[in-house]
């Protein structure tokens, strides 16, 4: 046991101990700290550009889910169980999950662009105005586009196993009671999943809270700050601003909020069970 | 309820190097509570999913009152099925798993209700109808599922594929009891398949044993009993089975090691297989019994099953010549002994290459499988 | 029985296959060409991006650099997870659920909030800018993600035969290298394979820690894109090179990829 909790705790208490600390005290120059209680957390909840980026990311992480979970079930629904095309749809299904972050943004820069990428020249052909440099609509399309397709795979694969644990006499009862395709999902299919779509949500929903690279390469955050995030956010203010005391604050409220989210959904979904 | 005819039906699966099914003729009255008794790798599961519809049949026909169903998908067949364990509709009540499959068929309301609660009352778990499977034992998930598959009233056969298996010890008698009297009571058409011979006598009416892809024998526990048509019939009823030991006709008689221990007149002289059972012989003690006639045997085990009369009884087992019997009898002799057997020569039962020996013109080789008396 | 939509099925494998067929195309041109007309199927292919990658010691260092921080993040991650994994798996002791769930909750934090710290912290301790760091701040995230795995594989092995091993005479050390290691084979090859997904992936935390002589590759990739002079060419050979690690471990695994996630834990 030693081992992990030095290793996590170096990995982890320290440094957290250290953003609480910093969160609580004006830092003028390193070497003066004045204790301001909580006077950085007020301050970052009336911040505009804070309560703007948070809207962003709500609007994102909504956006996500709502595609990213029926598109992954329906996905994982059409693979087939067995035969020889099964993993190489697998392995096809699972490269996006295993490309660098910023690899996957480049590609979607490339991609979407007008005058470089196959999609953007295509959307040209049709006559369409597309740059997602400089149009907020075509930057948030290109941005959830490439969300899809970098992360629905995590969803379908998670789904596809959980799908997989379903004995056939449960379809074979089905198919003999005359149940529709519908009914099938609904009542074999759908129990089954529960455990399996609450960790999928979770995941998405965390790390759609997270995400950092992507849009960054994509977009860099614009046009102006139309797709700035809150990762970003706290970037630009940690590294780009000396600014600890608000930065450490932010984060506090970040990891915060996301615990909280991910303890209202677990929790309202252990709920239910129980009834 | 539905009369069920299986007519010379085979199937092989896609990819497969030889047939599972080979030929089975089959037939079951409406009403008839019928076992298919097989060992696994017979071919049981895939009979019942070429009756369910699941598969249709590479060969052959099969016949629901009369008319083909070969080619009709499951859903429009109105069959049901009870399988290994409990198959239920984890997120729905007990009483929604039984209107289900009449919900599908768009029966109105009142009407599920009134047939599921019946169902329920009958088979006693009308105490359950708002619970979830979660909360019910095994045995009570698989009575519901049992209800599942009767309350539809179109139903042509209902289909068991080794129902007791999933279900605690102690309750598979219940089971039993409740499947035999729900029969009777509402007259169905039941298909029972199963590796246990208890089960499948208790149950059914009517038996057919499944060997290697083919029918072998249809008929009552006592015809199996007394007069199998094959090696493997014989040898797979009765507990233990039939002892089955090389010898010949010659002179009218059936020997055993050149002696004689039953007439066999108006059959073909030659090696064959002598069979009888357990319960038709009895090994008595050599010595001090000079007058004593019998086949020469010695006693290698005994095994006690109770006591009949204050004497004990169980079933003894020796070595005659090359091949190991067990007799069932009063355990009046000691292992080491030498005994003589003496076989009721009148039950004795011939079989060559497999199939039983028999007097008159019918014939008694392959494909005879239609009931047989 | 279900009949798989094959149109979504394809046309899914599509829109991923096609962004990717096009980074590809771009690797095999010219820059000059990339820009001056679009070609679906490249006219003049080279290999002249990928030649430069191999050749230009900022590439291929960068390279190196990652893989080795990836490497040494799953090492650590397994020779540190698997005793706690035991240990959760084998002891009840107080307070395991919460450690369990804390550990676990660490995975929710979002990297940006270590920035600072992890910045101060590797500095100060003289670590900044070697792969080490890199590796280790990973730890954070990949070995609850590894404890989880593990421990879920481990408990799958029936505590009756770490007694048989004691009775026989063995010590621990034996049983777990010798008996357990060996059944969870499969665990520890999902357990590499989250582990370096998660590595080899990720940018942020690999940017700040590194400066100059561990710069990864993600880094190097970052950084000429927003130089002026923008190398369409060698930036998408480079892109390709990244993708053919994670392909090939997909591919070595792919008959326990379905297994392995579906065992106990899903």
């Amino acid at each position: 046991m030693l081992p992990v909790v030095l290793v996590v705790a170096f990995s982890a208490v320290i440094p957290l101990m250290t953003v609480v600390n910093y969160s609580l005290q004006d830092i003028f120059d390193p070497e003066t700290p004045l204790f301001v209680g909580f006077e950085w957390y007020r301050e970052t909840l009336r911040d505009p550009r804070f309560m703007a980026a948070l809207v962003r990311q709500l609007g994102f992480s909504a956006a996500v889910l709502a595609i990213e979970v029926p598109l992954g079930i329906l996905i994982a629904r059409s693979l087939p169980r067995e035969g020889r095309l099964a993993p190489v749809f697998l392995v096809v299904i699972a490269v996006p999950l295993l490309i660098p972050w910023n690899v996957v943004g480049t590609i979607w820069q490339i991609f979407a662009r007008p005058d470089i990428g196959l999609l953007g020249a295509s959307i040209a052909k049709l006559g369409l105005e597309f740059n997602y440099t400089s149009s907020v609509v075509d930057a948030w399309i290109t941005l959830l586009l490439m969300d899809v397709w970098h992360w629905t795979s995590l969803v379908a694969l998670l789904v596809y196993a959980g799908l997989a644990s379903i004995q056939a006499p449960y379809y074979q009862a089905a198919e003999l009671d005359g149940a529709s395709r519908w009914q099938v999902f609904r009542y074999v299919e759908l129990p089954r999943l529960r455990s399996v779509l609450v960790i999928a949500v979770l995941l998405r929903l965390m790390d759609s809270f997270m995400i950092y690279t992507e849009p960054f390469v994509l977009t860099g955050g614009g046009p102006g700050n139309a797709t700035t995030f809150l990762s970003q956010h706290l970037t630009i203010m940690a590294v780009g601003q000396f600014d600890l005391g608000p930065a450490a604050a932010f984060s506090v409220l970040y990891f915060l909020l996301i615990v909280l989210m991910c303890w209202l959904f677990y929790s309202s979904v252990m709920r239910e069970d129980e009834q | 309820m539905t009369r069920i005819v299986l007519e010379n039906v085979s199937h092989r699966y896609a990819q497969a190097q030889a047939d599972t099914l080979t030929g089975v003729n089959m037939e079951v009255p409406a009403g008839q509570a019928h076992a298919l008794l097989g060992s696994s790798g017979s071919g049981k599961t895939t009979l019942l999913n070429v009756l369910s519809g699941l598969e249709a049949p590479s060969g052959g026909r099969v016949l629901f009152d009369g008319r083909d169903v070969s080619r009709i998908p499951p859903r429009s067949r109105n069959v049901s099925q009870v399988f290994q364990f409990p198959v239920l509709y984890e997120s729905l009540t007990v009483v929604e798993n039984l209107e289900f499959p009449l919900k599908v068929r768009r029966v109105p309301g009142p009407e599920r209700r009134r047939r599921a609660v019946a169902i329920a009352e009958r088979l006693s778990v009308a105490d359950l109808l708002g619970a979830k499977p979660a909360a019910l034992s095994l045995f009570e998930k698989q009575l519901v599922a049992i209800g599942r598959a009767l309350v539809r009233p179109e139903i042509s056969v209902v289909l068991l594929d080794e129902p007791l298996t999933a279900v605690e010890p102690a309750t598979k008698w219940q089971l039993r009891r409740v499947l035999k009297s729900v029969q009777a009571e509402l007259g169905a058409t039941m298909i029972y398949v199963t590796h246990d011979q208890t089960e499948a006598l208790t149950f059914a009416e009517s038996i057919s044993v499944l060997h290697e892809g083919g029918i072998l024998q249809t008929g009552s526990a006592e015809t199996l009993f007394n007069r199998p048509s094959h090696e493997h019939v014989a040898h797979f009823i009765g507990s233990p089975g039939m002892n089955l030991l090389r010898g010949e006709i010659t002179d009218g008689a059936y020997r055993i090691a050149g002696q004689a221990v039953a007439p066999a007149s108006g059959l073909a002289a030659g090696p064959c297989t002598v069979g009888f059972r357990p319960e038709w012989a009895v090994a008595v003690r050599r010595a001090g019994n000079p007058q004593a006639h019998g086949l020469p045997a010695r006693v290698t085990a005994l095994r006690l099953l109770g006591t009949r009369h204050g004497q004990p009884v169980g079933v003894v087992t020796a070595q005659l010549g090359g091949a190991q019997i067990s007799l069932r009898q009063v355990l009046d002799v000691e292992p080491g002994e030498e005994v003589l057997v003496q076989i009721q020569g009148e039950r004795v039962i011939g079989f060559r290459d497999g199939w039983r020996l028999s007097t008159g013109a019918g014939p008694s080789g392959r494909g005879a499988s239609y009931p047989s008396a | 029985m279900r009949r798989p939509r094959h149109w979504l099925l394809y046309g899914y494998c599509l829109y991923l296959l096609l962004p990717l067929y096009w980074l590809l195309n771009m690797a095999l041109r010219s820059n000059s060409d990339i820009v001056s007309r679009l070609e679906v199927i490249p006219a003049n292919p080279t290999v002249a991006n990928f030649a430069e990658i191999f050749t230009n010691p900022v590439w291929y260092q960068a390279f190196a650099n990652s893989l080795s921080y990836v490497v040494l993040n799953t090492i650590i991650s397994l020779v540190v997870a698997l005793p706690a994994a035991y240990t959760f798996s084998r002891y009840r002791f107080l307070g395991d659920k919460h450690l369990f769930f804390w550990l676990l909750t660490n995975r929710m934090a979002p990297p940006a909030v270590f920035l600072l710290p992890f910045f101060q912290l590797y500095s100060a301790i003289g670590l900044f800018d070697t792969p080490l760091a890199v590796a280790l701040a990973h730890c954070l995230f990949t070995v609850p993600l590894a404890v989880w795995i593990l421990e879920g594989f481990m408990s799958a092995v029936p505590t009756s035969l770490d007694e048989m091993a004691r009775i026989d005479g063995h010590r621990l050390a034996y049983f777990f290298f010798r008996i357990l290691l060996p059944m969870i084979r499969g665990g520890i090859g999902v357990t590499v394979f989250f582990c370096f997904m998660f590595s080899w992936v990720e940018l942020l935390l690999a940017r700040t820690l590194t400066a100059s002589s561990a710069k990864p590759i993600v880094v190097v990739m970052t950084r000429t894109v927003s130089a002026s002079g923008l190398d369409w060419g060698v930036l998408a050979a480079a892109g390709v090179l990244t993708i053919l690690p994670g392909l090939a471990v997909v591919w070595f695994v792919r008959r326990h990829l379905a297994k392995g996630f579906a065992m106990g834990r899903v």
